[in-house]
């Protein structure tokens, strides 16, 4: 094993024992924005909300309400780490926060997959012909349709997209064109796993595999929409930083080299402008993606596209607290992960880099 | 042997062997179409960048850039003189008021651009709602921007336990969606509109600290900074009057591509329906009418206000970049 790669390898195991005190410190701080909550956690369990007073004691201190606060965190810490997060009381009743977050985790990649796999490509594409035809009509499109995405809210292209698909273009055609984006997904194809059946959660997977055709038209139409509003949206980022990060190498003077030289202009810009410019890019892409990952809260919400982003926000407006704190401390989780593979990958992108 | 000519043409930058006259040298290229004499080209070159390196308002006035700062003075304006441009007032246009107006009617001589929920006319609702807009701008970044400066200058200053400590506070917050957890503690606090931007500022600040922290360290490797303290200034001033006057000019080009980002965020805030209820405010204008299919115009027209402003202060900010530092990456 090279030098390399076993410091490499030393550096990760350091990264991820680093990641505990960091985890440990958002397990504090999300415990104490719990106990900052001003909702009353046991009149929610008791049903029918009956106020009795007995009963209320009793089950206060059931829940340990006059512990002192050390004993809290540290039931709270020994429960967490043994998997046990609480259960939803308001949004998915008597559901465990981590099966739930497992119920709706798959959704969210669902919506993002495509905007992950597919943005990178077009942008940098998009960066790279706007700053190669720099001040021309291509590169003034190109930094007109970056700055639309960036300025207009993602909820307004979204709500705007949707009344015009919906409504404008079914009503215009005469219903030639009718896809059902206003409408939520048929409720007769509730899952297309057979009773019985074993499921991943994703829900083209599950159609592909049971082979349910209208299950997958039902999953895909509904798809469209969010899809191209991500994509729309994280397209003007990546845009501009290519763009910004291409004009800076362009102007560099082994460019010229090449091109004196005699390097074709296609080599040129792959090779020699394009992979010193992509650096900063890649940071934006990789730690975009675990961004992405939690959804993009907006998207879900206009669409009633019940993901991460969109259980996230129904369970703060319904203060639903074990459902927040346990969707909070997973998106962390997520991100600090995230970062730890940015890390990793700036290595493989640009190999002066040593940790 | 005498020649006359030597002096005259060296002070045209002529080689002396080269006998003829301008013209009549470049006579047949005149011929051809789109030639230029290469005198003049040159002279051109030369005027032109002096021209540009000499004077910063000419490179800042750039189109884009202009068109920029009318959008962001048409705000003001309207924002300035909002009393004005609209006969209603600020109290009939927010929840405790309610006209005897229908919800969503269609534009007409009295409400030119319709209703929206509850009977606020819309028109008059964007005209108040820049105040809120231009406020919601500028206070979280001005405390985003002054924190950041703050804790920054002297986290790179000091260096040693104090920045260890400050630079992993920053990591311990970067690991969290920012924009939920305004979501999360805007209702806890009671979510009036200073709270929620004055939240929005407080959590900037880590992430303005770090780049700050940058800036100061560049700064701090030049040699003016040690002649500083090596004649014995105090260390307070060689904060702030020598090292952060020189990483001043990035951030004063990063506060207005922030400014449009923290717009954009209030505004979020105030689509998902935790917005001040008190004010006029294009988010929530958003949220009235999403549902609204017949009455798209109460959809339209605040997003768009929302975009002016946004666009705006992202091309003021990019033609800053431009003009000050284009090495600088945003």
């Amino acid at each position: 094993m090279s030098r390399q790669a076993r410091n490499m390898i030393k550096y990760i195991i350091k990264r991820i024992l680093l990641m505990f005190p960091i985890l440990i410190a958002v397990l504090i701080f999300t415990w104490v924005l719990s106990n900052m909550m001003s909702v009353d956690p046991i009149l929610n369990k008791i049903p029918g909300n009956i106020i009795d007073p007995e009963r209320y004691e009793q089950e206060l201190r059931k829940a340990g309400f006059w512990d002192p606060w050390y004993v809290k965190l540290g039931i709270y810490l020994g429960r967490f780490f043994s998997g046990d997060w609480g259960e939803s009381f308001l949004l998915a009743e008597r559901t465990k926060v981590i099966t739930f977050i497992s119920e709706i985790f798959p959704k969210t990649i669902e919506l993002m997959i495509f905007s992950i796999i597919i943005v990178p490509i077009i942008a940098v594409k998009f960066g790279v012909t706007s700053a190669r035809h720099k001040d021309k009509p291509r590169d003034t499109l190109i930094r007109g349709m970056a700055i639309l995405g960036a300025g207009f809210p993602i909820f307004y292209i979204a709500t705007l997209v949707q009344l015009f698909v919906g409504l404008t273009l079914r009503t215009f055609t005469h219903e030639l064109i009718f896809l059902e984006v206003l409408y939520p997904n048929n409720p007769v194809l509730d899952s297309p796993v057979p009773a019985g059946g074993v499921g991943t959660g994703f829900r083209l997977i599950d159609s592909v595999f049971y082979n349910s055709q209208i299950y997958l038209w039902d999953t895909l139409v509904h798809l469209i929409l969010p899809v191209f509003c991500m994509i729309f949206v994280s397209l003007s980022g990546v845009t501009r930083q290519t763009r910004s990060s291409m004009l800076g190498v362009l102007d560099q003077d082994y460019i010229r080299t090449a091109r004196a030289k005699g390097v074709m202009e296609k080599d040129v810009i792959n090779k020699h402008a394009l992979r010193n410019a992509i650096l900063p890019t890649s940071h934006l892409v990789i730690g975009g993606t675990a961004g992405a990952l939690l959804g993009s809260l907006f998207v879900e919400v206009t669409f009633n596209y019940t993901g991460f982003g969109y259980n996230m926000y129904s369970a703060i407006i319904a203060g639903d607290y074990l459902v927040i704190n346990g969707l909070l401390v997973f998106s962390t989780i997520i991100i600090i992960s995230g970062t730890l593979v940015a890390d990793v990958a700036y290595t493989i992108i640009d190999p002066r880099i040593m940790y | 042997m005498e020649q006359p000519y030597v002096e005259e043409d060296l002070k045209r930058d002529r080689h002396p062997t080269d006998k003829k006259k301008g013209f009549s040298r470049y006579l047949k290229f005149y011929m051809i179409p789109g030639w230029r004499h290469p005198d003049f080209t040159a002279t051109e070159y030369e005027i032109d960048r002096t021209k540009s390196r000499r004077r910063l308002f000419r490179r800042l006035l750039k189109p884009l850039t202009i068109a920029g700062m009318v959008m962001i003075l048409f705000i003001a304006v309207l924002g300035v003189f909002s009393p004005w441009l609209t006969p209603f007032t600020i109290e009939h246009l927010v929840p405790p008021d309610f006209l005897p107006e229908t919800p969503y009617l269609q534009p007409s001589p009295l409400h030119p651009l319709g209703t929206t929920r509850y009977g606020f006319d819309i028109l008059g609702r964007l005209i108040w709602g820049s105040r809120t807009a231009l406020t919601a701008a500028a206070l979280p970044v001005i405390i985003g921007t002054i924190g950041g400066l703050a804790v920054g200058t002297i986290s790179a200053y000091f260096g040693g336990k104090v920045d260890a400590l400050i630079m992993r506070f920053c990591d311990f917050w970067f690991a969290f969606p920012v924009l939920i957890l305004v979501i999360i503690v805007a209702p806890m606090i009671g979510n009036s509109l200073y709270n929620i931007l004055i939240l929005f500022g407080l959590f900037g600040i880590p992430g303005s600290t770090r780049w700050v922290r940058a800036l100061v360290l560049q700064v701090k490797q030049n040699v003016y900074v040690r002649a500083a303290i090596t004649s014995g200034a105090e260390k307070f001033k060689v904060m702030f009057k020598h090292v952060l006057p020189n990483a001043i000019s990035p951030i004063i080009i990063g506060f207005f591509g922030a400014m449009g980002g923290a717009i954009l965020g209030f505004v979020g805030i105030a689509f998902l329906g935790l917005g001040d209820e008190q004010f006029s405010d294009w988010g929530t204008d958003i949220q009235y009418g999403r549902g609204q299919w017949g009455a798209y115009y109460a959809v339209f027209w605040p997003g768009l206000f929302i975009a002016i402003t946004a666009i705006g202060f992202m091309l003021i900010g990019d033609g800053l970049r431009d003009a000050l530092d284009p090495r600088l990456h945003l």
